[in-house]
């Protein structure tokens, strides 16, 4: 009770009135006046009193009585009832609590106002209601040029039905949302990655969903491809994959309870690689050997004296990421010439297609020829050209003969002869097209030599870059040392990559790291 | 006083223990597809309760219980609806205009409410260790007294003392015509009063007894007025604050209402 008691200095005929809007505007001088101003700022002064009309039995006039607080004055009101001390009139001062409203009011109107004018005029109306940078593919002229050709709209419309319209519109496009503004129980209970109505904005530019395995249900494109992110759309993440492809109860029924249904990370149950499991083979049939190139004694030599490795024949294409094929002119030749003559290095078989090797053996006397004229021998041209057929006949018999050893043999010694300076039995400068190729007998055509396969890609569903790898030596995941045969698939397993793609290894190793969800599920054929 | 520190260790403990589940709840449902609805529609909600505490001091009349405990609870609950922000948030920046609009008026209402707390925490009792009870409203007349005594004291037809009378002029003129030294008085700093003491006192050397007289009275003047102006300094800040935080909080319901229609309206189920 106490608290409620006016401080002692406390003066009641002075109060201060700090909860209404006006005070007086003598007040900073101390001089208030008792009444004080009304609510709408008015002074409300007077006089000092308000004389009242007191008529006595009898009379019938009556007579003006002061009513001042503290007593009557001297003079007493005037003839015409009014006081004889009117108060002069002051201009009220506002209160803070005005000002606080008032600012308030201004606050309101000023918000009112801005979302009014930025909502009214489109593309400061896109620019501000914008909650993030869209990504490159979705913004800028291209997509301006494909949304015209698909006949939509360049803007937030195109994806959004409430782009389309001004403010009254978003109002009616978000009472219709699905779910709508106050079904707080299908907002709880919605499933993340469920199609939504906007997807159908997707497939206008981006036609079907079904780029992942058929079996796959329907999700939604938004459930991975965030918007608004930054000029670069938001990176796919784990949770995205493991939706699916972390959850037994969605996978059992896809993959029939085969092996590893369920994945959560790659190096914990993620599944060895097929190639690996399934035991698959590489199907060219180019006879070539790893490791005698790489460890054998017999290997020559570069140009320069250095030893033969991966870099010569492996080169990275234009981008790094994978290996260019390896060329028989680039690669092969420098040590595998194509000289079946031993007398005349000079003169090698063509590369590439069986009907011109059959067509330059057949044209011996004229290649003889041209390389006589091309060298100029001292000797006259014919004799020339008798002396290394006979050469050739002493060699190797018919020229019948000597096509069939050119496409059929693998021998990999010659019969005595002179390389250089060295003569006698010695490895043969050309072993025949057999020796690295398979080769058909075709007795009514030419032989037929199978064309080399050479696979570009092994895992197909695997994004993979070398040139991020450059500092992992090749052989730390290419075993090309202990691989004598072309079947030999020399990618590394799992294990491999896990040394540094996992957690311990400290290297990226998220689902979005090495696959992609849109590519066609091909095998390695 | 008991039950003050009772209320606010309940308080506290409350807060801490609605901190702690908050967390624990967005550690546990943060991957929830909608879980942006639901902490936009628990953020929602407290702004309402935060808001209808000003409706509720203007209807004292209604049985709507204690202001005071409206005022805890305001309290309270600006500190964990603070938190719920963060959650929404994902305690990231947001990135467009219109959300960093609104982020920001959050910002400034929620701050404008913890230094509208630390003030009514803080000044007070620096108040009540300055003189005694000065009501705010009652100022101006007080320093118009004060205005009026040191003029007749300094220029009055009874003060015959030149110098003085310049420096009333020169610097007293402009101390009394007004409120002075508002930041120097929140910063608890007395440097300008106590130099335009230092200087009346040096009139001193050249004053007879009379006029030493006057310069006495005219520092006690001096001295009022300065513990005048820092009631004021210090009242006017515990209801500055509010002009930023109630005018905020209503721009911020504005565009709270048009954040949640573009949520609808642009979500992926918008048709």
């Amino acid at each position: 009770m106490s608290e409620q008691l006016p401080a002692p200095e406390f003066d009641a005929q002075n109060y201060a009135r700090p909860n209404q809007n006006y005070i007086c505007g003598n007040a900073c001088e101390g001089k208030a006046c008792r009444q004080g101003p009304d609510a709408k700022g008015r002074c409300g002064a007077t006089a000092d009193c308000k004389p009242v009309l007191k008529t006595k039995p009898g009379e019938t006039k009556g007579r003006w009585i002061c009513t001042r607080p503290g007593g009557e004055c001297e003079s007493g009101p005037l003839p015409d009832g009014s006081c004889c001390n009117p108060v002069p009139k002051c201009s009220p001062v506002p209160t803070l609590r005005l000002w606080r409203g008032r600012v308030t009011l201004a606050v309101i109107a000023a918000s009112c106002a801005l979302l009014l004018v930025i909502l009214g005029n489109p593309p400061w109306r896109n620019n501000f209601i914008s909650p993030g940078t869209i990504s490159n593919p979705h913004s800028g002229a291209a997509f301006a040029a494909l949304a015209i050709t698909n006949h939509l709209n360049e803007s937030c419309g195109a994806c959004h039905v409430a782009g389309n319209s001004g403010p009254n519109g978003m109002v009616n496009v978000a009472m219709r949302a699905d779910p709508g503004i106050l079904d707080f129980e299908k907002i709880a209970s919605a499933s993340a990655a469920n199609p939504t109505a906007i997807d159908e904005s997707c497939l206008k530019c981006h036609a079907g969903r079904n780029f992942h395995q058929p079996s796959a249900p329907q999700i939604s494109c938004a459930f991975c491809h965030a918007e608004h992110q930054g000029k670069m759309m938001a990176a796919t993440t784990d949770a995205n994959c493991s939706f699916c492809h972390g959850d037994a109860a969605k996978m059992n029924p896809i993959t029939k309870n085969t092996v590893a249904p369920v994945i959560h990370h790659f190096a914990d149950d993620h599944p060895q690689f097929r190639f690996i499991t399934e035991n698959l083979h590489d199907p060219d049939t180019l006879k070539f050997n790893h490791a005698l190139h790489l460890t054998g004694p017999t290997i020559p030599k570069l140009a320069g004296g250095e030893k033969l490795d991966c870099a010569f024949c492996h080169q990275p294409d234009t981008a790094g990421a994978f290996m260019k094929p390896v060329e028989f002119e680039k690669n092969c030749r420098v040590c595998h010439s194509l000289q079946f003559d031993p007398q005349t290095p000079e003169l090698q078989l063509p590369h590439g297609s069986v009907e011109f090797v059959s067509a330059f053996l057949r044209s011996l006397p004229k290649q003889y020829l041209n390389l006589a004229a091309q060298f100029g021998k001292d000797e006259d041209a014919n004799v020339f050209v008798e002396k290394k057929l006979a050469g050739l006949r002493a060699q190797f018999g018919s020229g019948e003969d000597l096509e069939k050893r050119v496409f059929f043999s693998t021998s990999t010694t010659a019969p005595e002869i002179s390389v250089g300076n060295v003569t006698g039995a010695a490895r043969a400068i050309f072993p025949g097209c057999a020796y690295c190729h398979e080769v058909k007998n075709s007795s009514a055509r030419a032989p037929e030599i199978t064309r080399p396969i050479q696979t570009e890609r092994w895992l197909v569903q695997a994004k993979f870059n070398h040139l991020k790898h450059t500092s992992v030596a090749c052989a730390q995941c290419h075993d090309a040392v202990h691989s004598k045969d072309t079947a030999d698939i020399l990618l590394p397993a799992k294990e491999a990559c896990v040394t540094c793609h996992s957690p311990r290894g400290g290297v990226a190793d998220t689902c979005a790291e090495c696959h992609t969800y849109h590519k066609p599920l091909v095998a390695a054929q | 006083m008991k039950r003050f520190r009772r209320q606010f260790i309940f308080g506290l403990l409350a807060l801490i223990a609605a901190t702690v589940g908050a967390l624990w709840l967005n550690a546990k449902y943060n991957a929830l597809p909608n879980y942006a609805y639901l902490t936009g529609w628990a953020l929602l909600a407290g702004m309402f309760v935060l808001t209808i505490y000003n409706v509720r001091k203007k209807l004292p009349f209604l049985p709507l219980g204690k202001s005071e405990t409206w005022l805890q609870i305001h309290i309270y609950l600006g500190f964990f609806t603070t938190l719920l922000f963060l959650i929404h948030l994902n305690f990231r920046l947001p990135h467009g205009w219109f959300e960093a609009v609104l982020a920001w008026l959050f910002v400034l209402v929620s701050g404008s409410g913890f230094v509208g707390l630390f003030f009514s925490r803080v000044l007070p009792r620096r108040l009540a260790t300055r003189g005694g009870e000065v009501i705010f409203e009652k100022i101006p007349a007080l320093c118009h007294a004060l205005k009026t005594e040191a003029e007749t004291l300094a220029l009055g037809s009874e003060a015959k003392s030149v110098v003085i009378a310049e420096f009333y002029t020169k610097r007293l003129a402009v101390f009394f015509s007004g409120p002075k030294n508002f930041w120097n008085h929140l910063a608890e700093s007395r440097r300008e009063v106590s130099g335009l003491l230092a200087e009346l006192e040096d009139l001193r050397r050249f004053a007879s007894e009379i006029e030493k007289e006057k310069i006495s009275k005219l520092a006690a003047l001096v001295r009022q007025k300065d513990g005048l102006d820092y009631h004021r300094a210090l009242q006017l800040a515990l209801r500055l604050w509010l002009f930023v935080h109630i005018p905020l909080t209503y721009g911020l319901l504005i565009f709270t209402a048009l954040h949640i229609i573009l949520v609808f309206g642009f979500s992926g189920g918008a048709r």
